[in-house]
């Protein structure tokens, strides 16, 4: 197996850092429990969160490349299809999805929070509008050299589009972090709960909300929200400048 | 892309598989450890959802461990959240036969989901002799009785009563509060002052709301004392009728000329007015004690000041109900909790526990004596009305009303608001 | 100015909304596109599609999701037809849509604008503290707004009043309150509209504004001659996504107002969350659903039309 620059991996190499991975996760595997059993809210708002945001960055992307750059027939059909799930409101389908994680035996699962939302319309179509601004001349180098679709995908699409990956994985993140139906619907243990949804539980007696603990609760669920955007923001930037003027 | 970001991809997708494939093992709540130690394959597992959040959660969660560990038969787990949030996934649960065993909603919730068959009748476990239910208040009782069956049993039932602010009664001279509607303008007026003139006071003498008022319930209380109601037999829309047209108007006349209350509040922001010393009146829940504790209100409790025509407070109402999945050893499980619930110890523990009156109109007044809120609200028990008993279609009800009380009080014409608040109110009981 | 032009890449008109036209791929399209495809298909397919079907065949029932079922044929969709709150829901959303998208989608495009400028100072300042509201969770965010324009507390009416505008009760005036909940739903989604618009203008090539500042072009001609086609495609995809979003407005109107002040601010997707939940009337929800669906539907295609129709015309 030989890496993109032709650099040949030996495997005392590949050998070393498996174990350095492994003993890595083994050293930080109790501080991860402490963090996250000190802070259980927060580790399932990550966890659903992040979740989300990785497997819908990852199947939309797949999902977009197909109908931005390989001309398959019923492509316009699909496209159809595909927009046309975003246009019914969750409320009606969310009893039959429930329903349906339910007979999976995902309630109360990760997997359960993660799966019907680990692709969705929107993101899909967001990416295709982008991947349709990449030139297909970039493409055809690699083609002519015999790279594959999936090639092509990985080495010369997705670098290109970093900045609408990181506008939709924001956009992502963002949303099902502030999620708070969906959690509480699909979890109905205390210990699965969101930081969203823990903080509803502050809700006082006869539907009175303690302003200030709400506010200060409130401004603890944002704060993640607002270093990572700063954090990408600057990404961002750096990815403009080196993708550069087309 | 890198190999390296390639690697690092993988070993982020695959931990997150790795995750999202195992779930965490439950917690479960309020569940005591069986005595023998090893599982019991006829151990009858039932779950409660409840929302009762505070304190008052501790309580009931308390009484549920008692039970678990009174016997090895049974054994409930109880999932506490606010109420609003059991409404919103009380319903993808039943559909996915994956709810509760029992569940405990507010009162006017569950004639909508008993007339569906949701839960169990429960005419049988009253009749019985052991269930401790023959002494249960009969207008709690009312509220869980649909279509002629009971379908739950009353978890809270207590009259809407005034609470005022006695600091600033002392200010205005006034030693004792108002017990009849004159009086109560007359008390208003007094504590109404608007210093700077500008048409707003700085403080009202009362706080009430046009709409979603605390348990829907103060138009009706002022609906009764005139003589009126909103639904007769639980069929018949009898909003417009003399009565009500006067009442509105006392109210509407009251309240445009003098300025005794702010008008546009709800229900949850007149318990803001009130706690925050603007207003030195309010018609409140049971919870408006430990608001006034935390806002340092030297707060009484008063009955609901008597009309014209009578003295009548509209109660608020929980109740709890048995789900019908059809497992009748479960449903047996859980009547035998609602006789322990029901049992004497229990219910005074609940009463002082949640603030609110006994739900048993046999349990001697000394018996909840080291309450004094509690005492205060049962003294008040016999003025309480259930709201609505029995009828289905609550929502719309109970929208109608709320747009009829919203327009009256902003001057409207209060003949034609109450012409087309019957006909909307009848549309919505002859729905189903 | 150097003396050589540097070399550029020949200049590639953006792509329209509809896609191009290219020659076909000879080795089976169909299959390598299946394999891309397949993980987003089977959860959208099983997650979304299947429900959707679901619902479907729910909304010719009176199924409330438990229980008994009944099938009704057409009758929930006569009432959805016929119902005048289901009339006044779908008045109230579109004045709603028309209040919400223009205003959301012209300040997000002006602020891009903007922010893209590159001699703007504080510019990632700018850009992060534009994007905080769609950060900050709804309920929250709603909650705040609420405070703000309280007619008793609130500074929004303290400052307005200074200046002779009194509000009043803006949330319980039948007029006033579905534009404030517009105002807040605004308040809180542009700042998405304003990161793709921006990410949108960083695709237009510098090259071409210092060309046309070279040839004499002024600030209007450069925006009307080269931003505003390169950026005609980014705008249809923002306006037919921000359309989709304000025909199901829900969240802020169940937070602020309920769909008071008697019914003025409930919105399509309000009677179908209360028909379903509150009413458990899952049937009647999910025909209004699909109502709702079809309606949206013909207006995307209708916007797609159009905009693909006005790409050709330009290029």
């Amino acid at each position: 197996m030989t890496a993109a620059t032709g650099r040949r991996l030996h495997p005392a190499t590949i050998g070393g850092f498996v174990s350095l991975v492994v003993v890595t996760a083994l050293a930080l595997l109790p501080i991860a429990i402490i963090v996250f059993t000190a802070f259980k809210p927060v580790a399932n708002s990550v966890l659903f969160a992040g979740g989300v945001t990785l497997f819908a960055l990852v199947f939309d992307s797949l999902a977009a490349y197909a109908l931005a750059r390989i001309d398959f027939r019923g492509r316009r059909v699909l496209l159809v299809a595909i927009i046309a799930t975003l246009m019914i409101p969750f409320q009606a389908t969310l009893v039959p999805v429930y329903q349906l994680v339910s007979n999976l035996g995902w309630v109360n699962t990760f997997a359960g929070l993660i799966a019907p939302r680990a692709a969705d319309a929107f993101g899909i179509f967001f990416l295709r509008q982008f991947f349709l601004a990449i030139p297909r001349e970039l493409d055809s180098a690699a083609r002519i050299d015999g790279a594959g679709e999936f090639r092509i995908y990985r080495s010369i699409v997705l670098p290109n589009a970093i900045p609408a990956l990181m506008t939709l994985g924001v956009f992502i993140f963002v949303n099902n972090w502030n999620d708070l139906l969906w959690p509480l619907v699909f979890t109905t243990e205390q210990s699965m709960g969101t930081l969203t949804s823990g903080l509803t539980l502050l809700t006082g007696p006869g539907g009175i909300i303690p302003y200030g603990v709400m506010m200060a609760g409130s401004l603890v669920a944002v704060v993640p929200l607002v270093i990572g955007f700063l954090f990408v923001q600057r990404r961002f930037i750096e990815s403009i400048a080196t993708t550069g003027l087309k | 892309m890198t190999r390296k970001t390639s690697l690092a991809f993988a070993a982020a997708g695959l931990a997150a598989l790795a995750v999202a494939g195992c779930s965490p093992t439950a917690t479960p709540t309020a569940t005591a450890t069986d005595p023998s130690g090893s599982p019991n394959a006829e151990t009858v597992e039932l779950t409660f959802w409840h929302g009762y959040t505070e304190a008052d959660g501790d309580v009931l969660n308390k009484i549920v461990a008692d039970f678990n560990a009174s016997q090895d038969a049974i054994q409930i787990t109880t999932e506490v959240n606010p109420w609003a949030v059991i409404d919103d996934t009380f319903l993808p649960a039943l559909a996915a036969g994956t709810g509760p065993s029992i569940v405990a909603m507010p009162a006017e919730r569950l004639p909508v989901y008993a007339n569906r068959g949701a839960f169990v009748a429960l005419d049988d476990w009253y009749a019985s002799p052991d269930s401790n239910a023959a002494s249960l208040n009969p207008g709690a009782v009312q509220m869980v009785t649909v279509g002629g069956k009971k379908y739950g049993v009353p978890t809270g039932f207590v009259p809407l009563a005034m609470y005022y602010n006695k600091a600033l009664f002392a200010a205005a001279g006034i030693t004792a509060p108002p017990t009849t509607w004159d009086e109560w303008v007359s008390v208003a007026k007094k504590l109404t002052i608007d210093d700077n003139g500008d048409g707003t006071p700085e403080q009202y003498g009362v706080v009430l709301p046009d709409h979603a008022t605390v348990a829907n319930g103060l138009w009706p209380s002022l609906f009764y004392g005139n003589g009126g109601d909103i639904v007769a037999d639980g069929t018949t829309a009898v909003i417009d009728s003399p009565a009500n047209a006067d009442t509105l108007r006392f109210w509407q006349d009251a309240i445009a000329s003098d300025h005794i209350s702010p008008t546009g509040v709800d229900g949850i922001g007149a318990d803001g007015v009130f706690s925050s010393g603007k207003a030195a009146m309010t018609i409140g829940g049971p919870w408006m004690v430990f608001i006034a504790a935390d806002n340092k209100i030297d707060y009484g409790i008063a009955p609901i000041p008597a009309g014209p025509v009578t003295q009548a407070a509209s109660a608020i109402g929980v109740s709890m109900a048995i789900t019908d999945q059809g497992d009748p050893v479960k449903v047996a499980a859980a009547k035998k909790f609602f006789s322990f619930f029901f049992n004497e110890t229990n219910t005074v523990a609940w009463s002082l526990g949640s603030g609110w009156p006994p739900l048993r109109t046999d349990i001697a007044a000394d018996a909840v004596a080291e309450n004094p809120t509690v005492v205060a609200l049962t003294a008040q028990a016999s003025l309480g009305r259930p709201l609505l008993p029995g009828v289905v279609n609550s929502v719309d009800v109970l929208a109608a009303v709320d747009e009829l009380t919203q327009r009256a009080m902003a001057g409207e014409d209060i003949a034609k608001l109450l012409q087309e608040a019957q006909s909307s109110i009848q549309a919505a009981l002859d729905a189903k | 100015m150097t003396i050589t032009a540097p070399r550029r890449r020949p200049y590639r008109a953006p792509a329209p909304l509809g896609g191009r036209a290219r020659a076909p791929h000879r080795r089976r399209p169909g299959l390598k596109a299946s394999v891309f495809l397949f993980p987003a298909i089977v959860i959208l397919g099983a997650f979304v599609v299947w429900p959707m079907i679901s619902a479907l065949r729910l909304s010719f029932t009176d199924a409330s999701g438990f229980g008994a079922v009944h099938w009704v044929g057409l009758e929930n969709y006569v009432r959805v037809l016929s119902d005048p709150k289901i009339r006044e829901s779908v008045v109230n959303t579109v004045i709603y849509t028309a209040t919400f998208t223009p205003t959301a989608v012209l300040a997000a495009l002006v602020l891009a604008l903007l922010v893209n400028n590159p001699r703007m100072p504080f510019a990632s300042f700018f850009r992060t503290a534009l994007f905080v509201p769609f950060m900050v969770s709804l309920a929250v965010g709603a909650f705040a707004w609420s405070y703000l324009i309280d007619p008793q507390v609130g500074l929004l009416n303290y400052w307005l009043g200074a200046v002779g505008i009194h509000l009043g009760n803006v949330l319980e005036d039948p007029t006033l309150a579905l534009p404030a909940v517009a105002m807040v739903a605004v308040w809180k989604s542009f700042g998405f509209y304003f990161v793709i618009f921006l990410a949108g203008l960083q695709d237009i090539p510098r090259s071409l504004y210092e060309a046309a500042t070279v040839d004499g072009a002024n600030w209007w001609n450069r925006f009307r001659f080269i931003t505003v086609p390169m950026l005609s495609n980014t705008f249809a995809f923002v306006l037919v996504f921000a359309v989709i979003a304000a025909l199901q407005a829900f969240d802020q109107i169940y937070v602020m107002t309920g769909g008071g002040p008697y019914g003025h601010t409930q919105t399509i997707v309000m009677e179908i969350y209360e028909s379903g939940f509150r009413r458990l009337e899952l049937g009647f929800a999910s025909a209004l659903s699909y109502v709702l669906l079809i309606a949206t539907l013909l207006l995307s295609l209708i916007q797609f039309a159009f905009f693909s129709r006005r790409e050709r015309d330009l290029s």
